[in-house]
């Protein structure tokens, strides 16, 4: 999914927008640009600097700089809580656990190369149950117990939940089991970075409420959500290319006027 | 006595439920003797290298490796294992390591053993020992608990020398003379530790009775060849420990080994096999599916007898050392004969994983294999290193089919019953056309 | 051949297609020998004029005949060596010192010999520890790794070629410390990427042709015009790296990687023999003791009754504060192949370490292919963010 955040001088945020999912949209940054540009009454030549973040950052060719998402995230989930001191983001494809300290980026821990942990186990187990991706965490909610996931490979997972569905288990005590289960994991995961509150949750799973619910009891702890979980590294993006300018304002440098053009992608690494 | 309800497709040695719970009660001897403030060593398998020492020495010892067995059969395994990730140890590493190291992280945040340790725990060490043998990667593990503990870390050394180079007589005298000397300065750091005198005599005694254990178990396993096999890889594993670690005390060992040497040989004459209709012979390597045995009783039902196994906890083939005055040099022999005892064939066959690898060779002829069950461990390298070599070597050299079941040391879910079971049936009909292809071949067997 | 390239651009090409000229030297008539890792005795091929060969992997083939006799849960890196030699791409070697290094590559040197079984086969066995009986074992080692390459050879070793091939070897070590030397200004004056590359070179020729082309090498850098520019200032740890991909990946994200603790780098280059009464006794000190891979058991004090953590540490890795200190390093990138072992054991201990002096660190664990570097290139990246 690509987001866009206009953000002016005064960190108010001048346009959200989500566009569509699919690999085959990513190469397609400019037009969710020209979108947010329209929402926010602006001209692209309007816009003073543009960070790009996140996996497809290399591929958005307008962009003035590349920032990771993990100091984009920090960034963004400071701007919202500043008390933060570690943040969650679990999305399609990858978990990360941020140290924040004073809104900086101190420390990190990153699983993107299994399933398990990320909003895919969630996504895969949807489908072995035939439900809904989006309908799990209400369904979550009516559960009287929760089955427990032993195997941490979504493969064996899936076996597993076939095996409790065969045994007449209720949905929702088995849709209880996979939160916990992602919670657990990605509670392993962070462990390393010594768990402090205030716990921020961001990214795609934050937005399910089954999920919240198991990393509170797993870490047993307040854990904080954003009203939009999906835009904070994109807030983020916007707040560090703000600073950015005015940073070299401040030491009189102009700062990267190479000349850009709203285009979509032409290369391909 | 022999009555039983429902009868178990392996018939199990009577003599091996006295042998094992003396190596059961390994765990409760360390925690006592903490309690009395007698020192405790934790100390990895050293092939009787350093266990005489410690034993003359009267330093109660516990094993890790075997500790890691014990906590993954009673669940709690896996907690310690994410203790070890989230301290930052990769997960692919030695599950038998990462199982010590959360239990030892855990016990230093606590300051006490914790109270859900299986058998009682591990107490704290005072020393950590660690052998340098098969597998290196063990040392580093120890040498791990640094973070945790202020116990020094001593490494036994002992040397590995390949199969052609061994053949030189020079090198072996030469080897000797490097462990000697290493287990000469392990006696002088023992005695600094200890604040006390090795008792020579008593090393002396400790090490006789230790090579007689090992001499008269290598002789009830040799029993094995018989036709039917009357001991099943089961009991060998049961009682293993007695031997390998050495668990419990030798001389006590020795009167337990004597019965159950009786009990095989009286197999032997009256023709009982450990599996009632032995139809297929097998050889086993390395380390079983520990919280799975129970296959064996299935695969009993279909006639598998196993009748030789994990080369690396089998004794050495008996040589006489009795004219070594020196208890270390007598020591050291034994320890190098074990590791490179079987090189002379090894080098004739041209082989030259000798250990390992070749002992598997020479047992499916000497103890008339049809196939093997290799179980390949995911976080066990050392253990599994050598498998698809003996797969490649049984089945072309010596027209021995083997089949691969993937399984883990602590992880247990890994090992697929279901599987295997459909794979042992495939594996019938190859044994049944390769046991023709052996005869085809002229081999005895 | 006619060879008409120099320095870096020489450097270049040897890496390129690095058995080539052992491969042309061979045609003309000299010996070659491979060798795994980095503890048989150099010193001994040379005084005999054999051709020293490192074995390594190719990062960018497809394993699928070591597939039949190693298992994928070891060391890729170690399963690459051993499928390049299965495909025949090492048989113009005359033979092979295999060592026991870490345990997968004691063991692959067997299955070497097995499979391969090539005119002259060693196996030099390392002690485990650097106990004075050890050093004394891994002499007689040498010895004999001497003796069997005169018989195999049918020429002496004598004590003038001996000392002259450590001296020769010295030279190459010094060279490499005055190439590295060149890495210390800031921004430095040779990339993490051409050093690495130069350092496969030299595993892959004479060692008097490769003192001959560091020369070249480090004049050549020492004028530069197109200087490298100020980034942040990496040291990179870890077994082995024998393929430029990963530091290139590093440096591409925005960093100069500065120096390194790994062994096709100063692990294998820094140590030089000490001239001692018995040439043997300074080439076991040295392969024994001062060569730095985990493999080998070390106490801060032989024979410590009681261990004191930090002070371990110190003994270990205190040579790693010098390169940071020396190298003016910002940040410390750990990293070792996926199933190392004694790498992996080694991790949390050198992280304390770095955390006791204050010095950044990241850890990453790859899987020995190019393909699987994209991911870790976020990781990257977000750590040198976390420095600036």
């Amino acid at each position: 999914m690509t987001k866009v955040v206009i953000i002016d001088a005064a960190e108010c945020i001048r346009a959200r927008v989500i566009g569509p999912t699919g690999a085959e949209h990513r190469r397609l940054a400019n037009r969710v640009m020209e979108e947010a540009l329209n929402r926010a009454n602006l001209h692209f030549e309007e816009i003073a600097y543009v960070v790009a973040t996140g996996y497809g950052r290399i591929n958005v060719p307008f962009a003035d700089r590349q920032i990771t998402e993990l100091t984009c995230h920090a960034r963004g989930v400071y701007q919202l809580f500043p008390t933060v001191s570690i943040a969650i983001d679990i999305g399609g494809q990858d978990a990360k656990g941020l140290k924040i300290k004073k809104g900086k980026l101190v420390d990190f821990v990153m699983n993107d190369r299994c399933a398990a942990g990320t909003g895919r186990f969630l996504e895969v187990l949807a489908n072995t149950l035939g439900l809904k991706l989006d309908d799990l965490g209400g369904i979550s909610l009516q559960a009287t117990s929760k089955i427990k996931i032993s195997s941490i490979c979504t493969v064996f997972a899936q076996q597993e939940v076939m095996a409790y569905l065969a045994k007449g288990t209720p949905l929702p005590d088995i849709v209880a089991g996979l939160h916990d289960a992602i919670a657990s994991r990605v509670v392993k995961m962070i462990t390393r970075l010594k768990i402090e509150p205030d716990v921020v949750f961001t990214g795609g799973v934050a937005k399910n409420i089954g999920v919240v619910q198991a990393l509170k009891q797993n870490l047993g702890l307040e854990v904080f959500v954003p009203a939009e979980p999906l835009l904070t590294g994109a807030v983020g993006a916007a707040l560090l290319g703000k600073e950015l300018v005015l940073k070299a304002r401040e030491r009189g440098e102009v700062i990267a006027a190479k000349e850009r053009r709203l285009e979509e992608v032409t290369f391909f690494r | 006595m022999m009555e039983q309800k429902k009868k178990k497709a392996i018939n199990r040695l009577q003599t091996m439920y006295p042998l094992r719970a003396n190596i059961d009660k390994m765990y409760e001897r360390g925690v006592e003797a903490s309690k009395t403030g007698k020192p405790t060593a934790w100390c990895m398998v050293n092939w009787w290298e350093a266990d005489p020492i410690l034993k003359a020495m009267d330093v109660e010892v516990v094993y890790p490796e075997n500790y890691g067995a014990v906590c993954a059969a009673f669940g709690t395994a896996p907690a310690y294992l994410d203790r070890s990730d989230a301290d930052g140890f990769p997960t692919h590493m030695c599950g038998y390591a990462r199982n010590c190291i959360g239990y030892t992280s855990r016990m230093t945040e606590l300051g006490q053993i914790p109270p859900e340790a299986p058998m009682g725990g591990m107490a704290k060490p005072f020393l950590l020992l660690c052998s340098g043998a098969l597998c290196d990667a063990r040392y580093k593990w120890f040498q791990a608990l640094g973070r945790y503990l202020d116990a020094p870390v001593w490494t036994v050394e002992i040397p590995h020398i390949g199969v052609a180079e061994s053949q030189d007589p020079a090198t072996r005298a030469q080897v000797i003379k490097f462990m000697v000397k290493e287990l000469g300065e392990f006696v002088k750091f023992m005695e600094r530790m200890l604040n006390k005198k090795m008792d020579w005599d008593k090393l002396a005694e400790v090490t006789d009775d230790l090579i007689k254990v090992n001499r008269l178990w290598h002789e009830i396993n040799e029993l094995r060849k018989a036709r039917p096999c009357p001991m099943h890889s089961r009991d060998f594993w049961s009682c293993m420990n007695a031997s390998l670690y050495p668990a419990g005390d030798p001389k006590e060992s020795l009167k337990l080994y004597q019965d159950m040497y009786t009990e095989v040989k009286d197999r032997v004459d009256k023709k009982i096999g450990a599996v009632a209709n032995e139809k297929y012979r097998m050889l086993f390597a390395e380390l079983p599916p520990w919280h799975d045995l129970k296959i064996f009783d299935e695969l009993a039902d279909r006639g598998w007898n196993f009748v030789v196994e994990s080369w690396a906890y089998h004794p050495a083939k008996p040589i006489d050392t009795t004219k070594v005055s020196n208890p270390l040099e007598r020591i050291a022999a034994e320890t190098y004969h074990w590791l490179t005892g079987y090189f002379d064939e090894a080098y004739k066959a041209k082989e030259y994983m000798g250990y390992f690898a070749y002992p598997y060779l020479e047992w499916a002829r000497t103890y008339q294999c049809d196939g093997g069950l290799l179980h390949p461990l995911l976080t066990c390298r050392t253990a599994t290193n050598h498998l698809m070599l003996i797969q490649d070597r049984l089945l072309n050299k010596l027209k021995v089919p083997t089949l691969v079941a993937e399984g883990d040391i602590v992880d247990l879910k890994l090992f697929n019953h279901a599987e295997t079971m459909r794979k042992a049936e495939t594996l019938e009909e190859m044994m049944d056309h390769y046991k023709q292809k052996r005869r085809d071949e002229g081999l005895e067997w | 051949m006619v060879v008409n390239r120099k320095g870096i651009e020489r450097i270049k090409e040897i890496y390129q297609d690095r058995a080539s000229r052992a491969q042309e030297l061979k045609a003309g008539g000299k010996q070659v020998m491979g060798y795994l890792c980095i503890y048989p005795v150099l010193e001994m091929l040379t005084a005999l004029d054999i051709v020293p060969f490192r074995i390594l992997g190719q990062m960018s083939e497809p394993i699928t005949k070591a597939d039949a006799c190693l298992p994928t849960i070891v060391c890729p890196f170690i399963r690459s060596t051993l499928d390049l030699g299965l495909k025949g791409k090492y048989d113009f070697m005359d033979g092979v010192v295999m060592a026991h290094v870490c345990d997968v590559g004691e063991k692959t040197s067997h299955i070497w010999r097995t499979y391969l079984n090539p005119p002259y086969y060693y196996f030099l066995d390392v002690p485990h520890t650097t106990h004075l009986a050890a050093q004394e074992q891994m002499k007689e080692q040498i010895k004999t790794l001497r003796q069997t390459l005169e018989d195999f050879t049918g020429k002496k070793i004598t004590a003038a070629k001996l000392k002259q091939a450590i001296d020769l070897h010295n030279q190459q070590r010094a060279l490499v410390r005055e190439l590295y030397d060149l890495r210390k200004p800031d921004p430095p004056l040779i990339s993490g990427a051409e050093t690495l590359q130069t350092m496969v070179a030299l595993m892959s020729i004479p060692v008097a042709e490769g003192n001959d082309l560091l020369k070249q090498v480090i004049s050549e850098v020492k004028q530069r015009k197109n200087k490298l520019s100020k980034k942040p200032r990496l040291l990179i740890w870890g077994s082995i790296i024998d393929n430029v991909a990963l530091v290139e990946m590093i440096e591409s994200a925005g960093a100069n990687v500065v120096m390194d603790d790994i062994c096709v780098g100063s692990r294998a280059f820094f140590p030089a023999v000490a001239q001692t009464d018995d040439p043997l006794d300074g080439l076991a000190y040295r392969y024994l003791v001062e060569l730095k891979c985990p493999r080998t058991f070390r106490e801060a004090t032989y024979g410590e009754t009681k261990k004191d953590y930090i002070q371990d540490l110190e003994s270990r890795f205190g040579y790693i504060k010098e390169y940071i200190r020396d190298w003016n390093v910002n940040g410390v990138i750990l990293q070792a192949v996926r199933y190392c072992d004694i790498h992996g054991y080694e991790v949390p201990a050198v992280r304390d370490y770095l955390d006791h002096i204050g010095t950044p660190h990241i850890y990453l664990e790859h899987d020995y292919s190019e393909a699987a570097l994209a991911p870790l290139r976020t990781r990257v990246q977000a750590f040198l963010e976390l420095l600036g």
